[in-house]
């Protein structure tokens, strides 16, 4: 590893200012960029043994479908009228995740957020697999899975037809196409980097398949004058599609007659915990990587303090909406309304509403401590908190509305099996064993875009008496 | 036969002031090759404005209208009656519209893209060299073969570490 000095000690600066030696200060050359960022490619048995949990984690939940698929949909914990349980809760999680992705990438690439540039792949990539995960519950919800193209909303013989009003129709088109969009925004961000490593690889067969991967590019100053506007149109379009599409993923919920459902505030606060929970994803996965691979000093205790500043705002959105929707229910006056309200935080359900405020709202108030927030294993710690909180979020937004509704007989509980429990190990099993085949064939880092916050070699001395390097960073 | 000259550089400055003075000697033409993009190149190429936006217009306003066709036609042609209720209703619709304005623009700017850049390419451009993704300038100017002599000179005189023709 080439000399550094010590950011991680390095007084905290603007971290949201785009300059090289700010961000950057022990990453002196290109050279340098592309060996340590290639060093991560290599194998590991760290990365192995992760790896080899992960695997594990899916066949457990793979046994428990299978279990399901024989048994029947009774073996999951479902309890009239509670048939939405543990399957839509983990659902809703791994959505919540995968909007975050995008939403950190795109709308801080807007906003020329510059510790934007270091954690952006690890978001993009973490968004992809975490809607392919989200992908498989309406598939593991079914008894029959192998007609889940029954689900698909197009006209058909068997008379049912699309309802292009209905919410539940929304959902298919909007994360389908987040999913497309998405995958688009993290490949195209890819090519450079895939030319860099082609470039670079001496094997003839991985050359190949690297040379397709990257489309022949060339790093002409044309190709990347066309890169540049393309790559902006798609965060252009990015950031409204999240916005939409976990707006839309509320409706599912919000359009319902169901008590706590039936609200407005749903779009907003749904947008806000996904950011949030994605920055907490964001803080489990690259608070190890930086740490495992050596790259504190390309993910420095700055980038993670203006992560941290972020999760603390959208932590406050949220526990702001929490207060809110008690409030709401309250001044509503609907006896109903109140009755589930005091369910949820008094009565049946009051173990899963304090774990939720207690992780997403009480914990991230710590990242008011700024020695908290450019505290890596505080952050990691914290990181796990966030998406306990956020997972009992939707339990709780779900699971009590529909044990507690209108009439007596609705009136009941529910208690998640070992089924749902496995599947839900299962997914995340699903979710880190596609991240971790990521991180070993593709870099975990945005090559090409740290290059661009490195100064470049010059052959003056003195740049500013008759050439000046533009400031890095702004070249939309 | 040479069909021009390329030139690596190391620096920056060096490669700016080499596509200024070949464009001011009007050389040929001017291919830049940079392991990240500068507004320094920029500037210096001064090349036209990229036409993707045209595509991701085109793209937007198709899907965007595509939407509501669907959606619009599939409601006429399988109607669900509700009393009381109109079967096409632009408000939902609109939801509908919006994601495909998202999908077809996004798609149609990447297809700009390949198009506009000129990828997929099958085969490496000449002049083109595997150190320009790592961390190396490249200047490859493709000129009549009674200007080589001209470029080459120019490459050098800018700080050029290494210049030769190609075919």
């Amino acid at each position: 590893m080439a000399t550094m000095a010590h950011p991680d000690n390095d007084m905290p600066a603007r971290p949201n200012i785009a300059k090289a030696g700010l961000q950057l200060p022990a990453v002196k050359d290109y050279e340098q960029v592309d060996r340590e960022i290639m060093a991560t490619l290599r194998p590991s048995k760290g990365w192995f043994l992760c790896l080899l949990v992960a695997i594990f984690c899916l066949i457990i939940g793979g046994l428990a479908w299978t279990y399901q698929i024989h048994e029947g949909l009774g073996v999951a914990g479902y309890n009239p009228p509670v048939m939405w349980g543990v399957y839509i809760v983990t659902f809703v999680f791994w959505i919540g995740i995968g909007h975050a992705g995008t939403l950190i990438s795109a709308i801080l690439y807007l906003f020329r957020a510059g510790f934007r540039t270091t954690i952006y792949r690890c978001a993009e990539a973490m968004t992809v697999f975490a809607v392919m995960t989200a992908g498989l519950f309406p598939i593991l919800h079914l008894g029959r899975p192998w007609k889940f193209f029954w689900l698909i909303p197009y006209p058909n013989w068997r008379l049912i037809w699309p309802n292009f009003k209905s919410p539940l129709v929304w959902d298919v088109f909007a994360i389908s196409t987040y999913l497309t969009i998405s995958t688009t925004f993290l490949f195209i961000g890819l090519i450079p980097d895939v030319a860099t490593l082609r470039d670079a690889e001496k094997n003839p067969i991985k050359k190949q398949i690297l040379s397709a991967l990257s489309f022949g590019w060339r790093n002409s100053e044309a190709e990347w004058r066309h890169f540049a506007r393309a790559y902006l149109f798609l965060a252009a379009f990015s950031t409204p599609l999240v916005l939409s599409v976990h707006s839309i993923v509320s409706f599912d919920f919000a359009m319902s007659l169901v008590p706590g459902w039936h609200t407005t505030i749903f779009a907003p606060y749904f947008v806000a915990g996904a950011i949030f929970s994605g920055m907490g994803m964001v803080f489990t996965i690259i608070i190890p990587i930086r740490k495992l691979f050596k790259l504190q000093h390309y993910v420095t205790l700055n980038h993670l303090d203006a992560g941290a500043k972020l999760c603390l705002f959208t932590s406050m959105v949220v526990g702001c909406a929490y207060l809110v929707e008690f409030f709401i229910g309250w001044y509503g006056g609907s006896p109903v309304e109140q009755q589930y309200w005091w369910n949820r935080v008094f009565g049946q359900w009051w173990w899963a509403a304090w774990i939720m405020l207690t992780c997403n709202m009480i914990l991230p108030l710590s990242l008011f401590s700024q020695s908290l927030r450019r505290n890596p294993s505080w952050l990691f710690f914290l990181s796990f908190f966030i998406n306990i909180g956020m997972w009992f979020e939707r339990f709780v937004i779900i699971v009590p509305g529909l044990s507690h509704e209108y009439e007596p007989w609705q009136w009941t509980s529910y208690t998640p099996t070992f089924v749902d429990y496995s599947i839900l190990i299962g997914s995340f099993g699903w979710f880190f064993m596609w991240f971790l085949l990521f991180i070993r064939q593709l870099p975990v880092l945005a090559i090409s875009e740290i290059k661009e916050i490195v100064p470049p070699k010059l052959k003056r001395a003195h740049p500013g008496a008759d050439f000046h390097a533009d400031t890095p960073g702004d070249h939309a | 036969m040479i069909q021009g000259m390329l030139g690596a550089f190391k620096e920056l400055d060096a490669t700016v002031d080499a596509i200024e003075a070949l464009k001011k000697d009007r050389t040929g033409e001017i291919t830049v090759y940079t392991p990240t993009p500068r507004h320094e190149l920029e500037h210096a190429v001064h090349p036209a404005v990229s036409p993707v936006r045209k595509f991701t217009l085109a793209g937007g306003l198709f899907g965007a209208c595509a939407g509501y066709w669907i959606a619009i036609w599939c409601s006429n042609y399988w109607p669900l009656v509700v009393g009381g209720k109109a079967i096409s209703t632009w408000i939902p619709f609109t939801v509908f519209s919006f994601e495909l304005m998202v999908l077809v623009g996004g798609l149609s700017t990447v297809a700009g893209l390949f198009i506009c850049a000129g990828i997929p390419r099958l085969t490496m451009t000449v002049g083109y060299d595997g150190r320009f993704s790592h961390g190396d300038y490249g200047v490859w100017v493709q000129c009549a073969p009674e200007k080589l002599k001209d470029a080459e000179a120019i490459l050098r005189r800018c700080g050029a570490v290494e210049v030769h023709g190609a075919q």
